[in-house]
């Protein structure tokens, strides 16, 4: 049976006039026409600033916007951008954008891999189209190491606000370092840069099942790249601007980000050879937190994870051992004021959602859904434990977590082959 | 007497440049002259050039190659008498060839006899012939052009104990345009080449003729009126003769030397030549397109000459700091190639001896708009030596023969004015005229072709010329027109095999015929016209209405 290309006959058509590139610059997009037009100006002023030989294209993969996000794409220029006056190319910079159905595997950033794939690219960028305050040295910072100094994949580390990407500093960070011994601050990147020889060997991989293959294509990149014989990186950008989300938002999340680190345990013999975590370098600036007064509703995440517990009692009980369960009903029941979470019984608790998710015990799905109301507890603890820190008692804090999610890991060991 | 009463012939010409010296010496001094440049004017007609520029050949010191002029009425000894040069004259004239000489307006020797007389005293007649100052603080700002040499444009008289102004060279001074006997004393030079039939000049260095404080001295009004009178006194007693400009300056500053068809005829397109280059290595018609784009509308009876290489350094003044370093370091990784703000080697060497994109350049040159200038031994493929100093690397004997002294002198080798080429590449022994005349396949030959195409048709010289921009940028395509006669050139610039659409939806209906080998190519219909072409190939197509 002959597949379905993802790639369309126009797209193939400019890909083919693009021809062979050295830096393609990838942009996942969907009805982010707020955005994007910033994020291109700043792309592009990077590219002709710190890079004005590469041979380079841009391939904009969007997933049917219908808010103009394409138009803005390819019409961007750097004419309106102010302080990159002065810059020209020396060669013809390309644009092209194509759609991708949201339902394919792997999204916008398949598309993007393939594009690369075709066009011998042998250094990608991927950069998020809500980075508003992106600086065209971003794309020098992630490039340069990537195309000049023979790193794999480069993540990014940002100037964050104290209680931002919460479920990555309590979950993903220390689970992914403790899973693949890789210390990278944003497992998750949306801006970041890698080699064509690392996308080329996750092209040829296994297509991951398509309830986790169609999401979270970048954990995927990030777990490769740890699991495998790859140089690995991180390198200071900025400031990453706070984004608001919905509480409606987090299950979706959770299910493009804890799933599919979840699902890539199944690869077993990876991730339990792996002893302890290893710093990986880290390029520019240390980064700082930023301490910004943040209001927070800590009554309804208190209520939410409260409420959860007492409502998915069933589904907590064929996922967690008894022990565990009953320690976190004692914790719905500490007021809001003097909640604590403690590192121990929270990673005790994702690693016990982590072998039932193996298991399979319910549907997957369920697992990961029954997970978010107790992250929640977790984030509040976090944000009650670190209110008044300084940024290197936070730092200190999201390291006690991760030193726990590594001493537990043989608490994992166990579950996954005896099963609970 | 010129040979053609064609008023625009310029238009349609191909040019050689040369320099007596280098090209065949009679008399066996090691130094090539007028009776051997004359003896190889059947080599050139049947090159198929209709002009040659040659180079100074006036009693010089030489210590810029002939540009520092001792006396602009005889001919250097060393290739000759007046009377050789009338005779070189009159056998070009016989073939149909024009003869263009240069006019180095703006400077002389020190050791002409007009500065002689200037500086031996403040109260001299022709002192003021030239710029003096009691200070070398005038005119500050201006540039200094040969940096690698130089540090001011002032040097200190000795004798007149002034410092004289020179924008080159110290051992050139400038002359004073300001001054009207020296400005007649110019014109009956001129006159005096006129007269003896020369057909054009072309005058060095023309922007800085005249100097004004709280200006950068380049390009003034007051040098477009000496250039506007010159010209009015040219047409009006010699007609059909021209005048090229040499002024290496951004196309827009360049077009007021055209004034309003009154000013020069010709003028370099210098900003042209290093973006063909940069677009070969890059791959990316960009940088060819761009300037071209940015290049103004001249004069219907204007044109503009244009050229791969020449006996200088290829210039690169008329490019960003980005865009030079990125030819330094492409072109002339070896930095003792690198001069006053150039690269000093040849268009063989400069393309790594590579046939096709030699051939390449070549095509690009004959059909972008403009007059051609071929570069004596650029035709065969000659090296250089960049050993030699100066820019004497690209000067060295033209190479005739595998025998004695390549067969440019009977003199002993030791004599001859510069070392030949003697690599196992470029040496004389293997790359020569004759050897190529021998073979269809050879340069030489190939080179003879894409001229005789080039003269089948006058939409070359004198068509208009538009862009078409395929999606494949490393494709630059344009169509030449004039009247109804249409030529597509297509170009491909990269190094390996491509694909090309084109959008000829306007020319529906036409026929391809493509011009070397008259084959004919599919009919134009509504689709994108698609092409495949080899690495660095390149197709001129006729367009016809069958």
């Amino acid at each position: 049976m002959v597949e379905e290309s993802i790639l369309t006959d126009d797209f193939l058509r400019e890909l083919i006039n693009v021809g062979e590139v050295d830096l393609l610059v990838g942009l996942d997009t969907f009805n982010d026409a707020k955005t994007v037009g910033n994020v291109m100006q700043a792309v592009r002023a990077g590219l002709l600033r710190y890079f004005p030989r590469l041979r380079t294209v841009v391939v904009n993969a969007d997933g049917g916007s219908r808010d103009g996000t394409q138009e803005l794409v390819r019409a961007a220029s750097i004419s309106d951008m102010r302080h990159v006056s002065n810059l020209s190319s020396l060669r013809t910079l390309h644009c092209i954008s194509t759609q991708y159905s949201r339902e394919s595997s792997g999204g916008g950033l398949h598309t993007i891999l393939a594009a690369a794939d075709l066009l011998r690219a042998s250094s990608l960028v991927v950069i998020s189209p809500e980075s508003t305050n992106m600086e065209p040295e971003w794309v020098e910072r992630l490039v340069r190491p990537v195309a000049k100094e023979n790193y794999d994949l480069i993540t990014p580390i940002y100037r964050r606000h104290k209680f931002d990407a919460l479920l990555v500093r309590t979950l993903l960070y220390p689970m992914t370092r403790a899973m693949y011994g890789k210390r990278l601050r944003e497992p998750i990147p949306t801006d970041f840069a890698f080699s064509g020889r690392l996308a080329t060997q996750f092209l040829a991989q296994e297509p991951t099942p398509s309830d986790v293959g169609r999401m979270g294509a970048e954990l995927q990149l990030s777990l490769s790249a740890m699991s495998g014989d790859f140089r690995v990186g991180q390198s200071f950008l900025g400031t990453r601007e706070r984004i608001e989300h919905g509480a409606a938002e987090l299950v979706p999340a959770m299910r493009r980000t804890v799933g599919v680190l979840f699902a890539s345990l199944e690869n077993f013999a990876v991730w339990s050879a792996v002893k302890e975590s290893q710093p990986v370098p880290t390029i520019g600036v240390e980064h700082e937190v930023n301490l910004e007064p943040l209001r927070v509703n800590r009554k309804r995440l208190h209520q939410m994870f409260a409420t959860g517990v007492a409502e998915l009692d069933p589904v907590l009980r064929s996922i967690l051992y008894d022990t565990t369960l009953a320690e976190l009903k004692a914790l719905a029941l500490q007021p809001e004021e003097e909640f604590v979470f403690p590192n121990e019984l929270w990673a005790t608790t994702v690693y016990e959602f982590a072998a039932s998710h193996h298991q399979a015990v319910i549907s997957r799905d369920h697992v990961i859904q029954a997970l978010a109301p107790l992250y929640r507890g977790k984030a509040l603890a976090f944000v009650l434990e670190n209110r008044d820190a300084s940024g290197v008692e936070i730092e200190k804090n999201v390291e006690a977590i991760c030193l726990s999610f590594e001493s537990l890991k043989p608490y994992l060991l166990e579950m996954w082959e005896t099963g609970k | 007497m010129p040979a053609s009463q064609d008023a625009l012939w310029y238009k349609d010409a191909v040019i050689y440049q040369v320099h007596v010296r280098t090209f065949y010496d009679s008399n066996g001094d090691g130094i090539g002259d007028f009776r051997g440049l004359a003896q190889k004017l059947d080599y050139l007609q049947d090159l198929g050039v209709t002009a040659i520029w040659l180079m100074p050949f006036f009693p010089s010191p030489l210590r810029d190659d002939g540009y520092d002029i001792a006396d602009y009425r005889t001919v250097h000894p060393s290739y000759g008498t007046l009377d050789d040069f009338k005779l070189f004259l009159e056998a070009a004239h016989q073939r149909n060839i024009k003869v263009i000489i240069e006019l180095v307006l703006n400077h002389t020797s020190d050791q002409h006899a007009w500065f002689q007389e200037s500086r031996k005293s403040k109260d001299n007649p022709k002192r003021d012939w030239y710029v003096w100052s009691d200070t070398d603080t005038r005119y500050k700002g201006t540039r200094i052009i040969f940096i690698d040499t130089e540090m001011s444009n002032w040097a200190w008289d000795p004798v007149s104990k002034e410092y004289y102004w020179h924008r080159f060279f110290s051992h050139q001074p400038d002359l004073n345009y300001d001054n009207p006997a020296l400005r007649e004393e110019m014109w009956d030079v001129t006159k005096f080449w006129l007269d003896m039939g020369v057909d054009a000049f072309r005058l060095d260095a023309v922007p800085y003729l005249v100097e004004r404080e709280g200006t950068n001295c380049e390009n003034l009004p007051e040098t477009h009126a000496v250039i506007k009178d010159l010209r009015k006194r040219m047409d009006e007693h010699y007609p059909e003769r021209m005048l090229l400009a040499e002024a290496n300056q951004w196309p827009s500053d360049l077009r007021p030397y055209f004034g309003d068809g009154d000013e020069f005829n010709m003028a370099f397109h210098f900003p042209l030549m290093p973006r063909m280059f940069m677009g070969l290595k890059l791959e990316d018609r960009k940088p060819i397109t761009e300037i071209l784009q940015q290049t103004p509308a001249i004069p219907e009876s204007c044109q503009w000459c244009i050229f791969l290489r020449n006996h200088d350094e290829l210039t690169l003044e008329m490019v960003t700091d980005m865009e030079r370093d990125y030819m330094y370091d492409e072109y002339a990784k070896d930095k003792s190639m690198r001069l006053n703000l150039g690269i000093r080697r040849r268009l063989a060497p400069l393309l790594d001896n590579d046939r096709r994109r030699i051939e390449l350049m070549n095509g690009m040159l004959m059909s972008l708009p403009g007059t051609p200038i071929v570069y004596y031994g650029d035709e065969i493929g000659m090296g250089d030596n960049v050993n030699l100093g100066d820019r004497n690397g690209v000067r060295t004997p033209m190479q005739w023969d595998g025998g004695w002294n390549g067969g440019f002198s009977s003199a002993d080798p030791e004599m001859v004015y510069s070392p030949l080429m003697l690599n196992p590449v470029y040496g004389f022994q293997a790359l020569n005229v004759q050897s190529q005349k021998r073979f269809d396949h050879s340069l030489l030959s190939w080179m003879k072709r894409l001229i005789k195409v080039r003269k089948s048709t006058p939409v070359f010289g004198r068509g208009s010329i538009e862009f078409l921009y395929p999606a494949n940028h490393r494709v630059l395509a344009y169509v030449r027109q004039l009247g109804r006669e249409t030529v597509l050139i297509v170009n491909n610039l990269s190094s390996s095999a491509q694909a090309v659409e084109l959008d000829l939806k306007r020319y529906k209906g036409n026929v391809l015929i493509e011009m070397f080998g008259r084959n004919l190519f599919p009919r134009i219909g509504d689709l994108p016209y698609l092409l495949t072409m080899g690495p660095y190939e390149f197709f001129w197509f006729r367009l016809r209405r069958i």
